[in-house]
């Protein structure tokens, strides 16, 4: 690697970690052939939140829906054919005219993949974890969700066991939209709950 | 409000400007925690999980996925060795 400009970079220190795990782990049988590309593909283009926002929509146009997806999260979800790694115990938590819900992971990133895919990095800096916690009000504005002040805020801190997943409030004016396009309206952060639609 | 998005453009967890994985070596090891989980672990997530929780507690400022390679070395450590076949 002496010429320059025209070799690629020498892996980094975490590349290089990082390819010394697979070499071991394959070695020890267990890393299926495959198996890496087909996790991969199916977090980049399977596995997101459109998923979530399908839940929120069809929650939205059926009431019955709705009542089963508070009552009991992960069958619900399972309902329309989502469920698996991080999805075992999905708690649906609903925003109200009076109350606000987020969701975090104060000690590292749980978050609900099977129906919002993996976190976006902000989710797993050190600054959203702790100020969340200790001043959601404030953090909220700052992200571009200010409330008013007579809106209750709760947090839903992601245990070992729960995963969360806020409803948010259907937007007025939407009342002859079809689920589908509901489905459209609904973003990834309106379901953290550092959004409102 | 936001602007109403199309499906199409909920398609990818990439939306929101955001890709999933920055660079190849972290969708590999996002891959292997996944196939250690599966493959040694039965499927449970916990052991991994407190691995993680302890390595962003010991360098709270690192890189996500480096921590996250930290976790994956330190619960790899816990495996009991096997003769290679």
């Amino acid at each position: 690697m002496s010429e320059k400009g025209h070799h690629p970079a020498p892996p980094s220190p975490v590349e290089q970690r990082v390819a010394a795990l697979e070499a071991l782990l394959t070695e020890r049988g267990l890393v299926p052939e495959g198996f890496i590309e087909e996790i991969t593909r199916q977090y980049e283009s399977e596995i997101g939140p459109l998923n979530g926002a399908k839940v929120v929509a069809r929650a939205w146009v059926d009431p019955g829906y709705k009542e089963r997806l508070l009552a009991d999260g992960t069958a619900a979800i399972a309902e329309l054919g989502f469920g698996g790694a991080e999805g075992d115990h999905m708690v649906v938590v609903e925003n109200t005219p009076a109350v606000h819900n987020v969701i975090v992971c104060t000690l590292c990133s749980c978050y609900p993949w099977p129906v919002l895919g993996l976190p976006p990095s902000w989710y797993k800096d050190p600054p959203y974890r702790a100020r969340m916690v200790r001043e959601p009000r404030a953090l909220l504005a700052e992200m571009g969700c200010p409330l008013p002040g007579d809106v209750e805020i709760r947090v839903w801190d992601s245990s070992a066991e729960v995963r969360y997943l806020v409803l948010p409030q259907r937007p007025p004016g939407t009342g002859e939209m079809t689920e589908a396009d509901l489905a459209g309206l609904v973003t990834r952060d309106s379901m953290i709950g550092v959004a409102r639609l | 409000m936001t602007a109403p998005l199309s499906l199409s453009d909920l398609d990818l967890p990439r939306r929101n400007g955001e890709l999933v994985f920055d660079a190849p070596w972290q969708s590999t090891v996002f891959g292997l925690a996944a196939a250690v989980v599966d493959n040694a672990f039965g499927g449970d997530r916990e052991p991994f999980r407190q691995q993680l929780i302890k390595a962003i507690a010991a360098e709270p400022a690192r890189p996500y996925w480096e921590s996250w390679t930290a976790a994956l070395e330190a619960l790899v450590e816990t495996l009991p060795e096997q003769p290679a076949p």
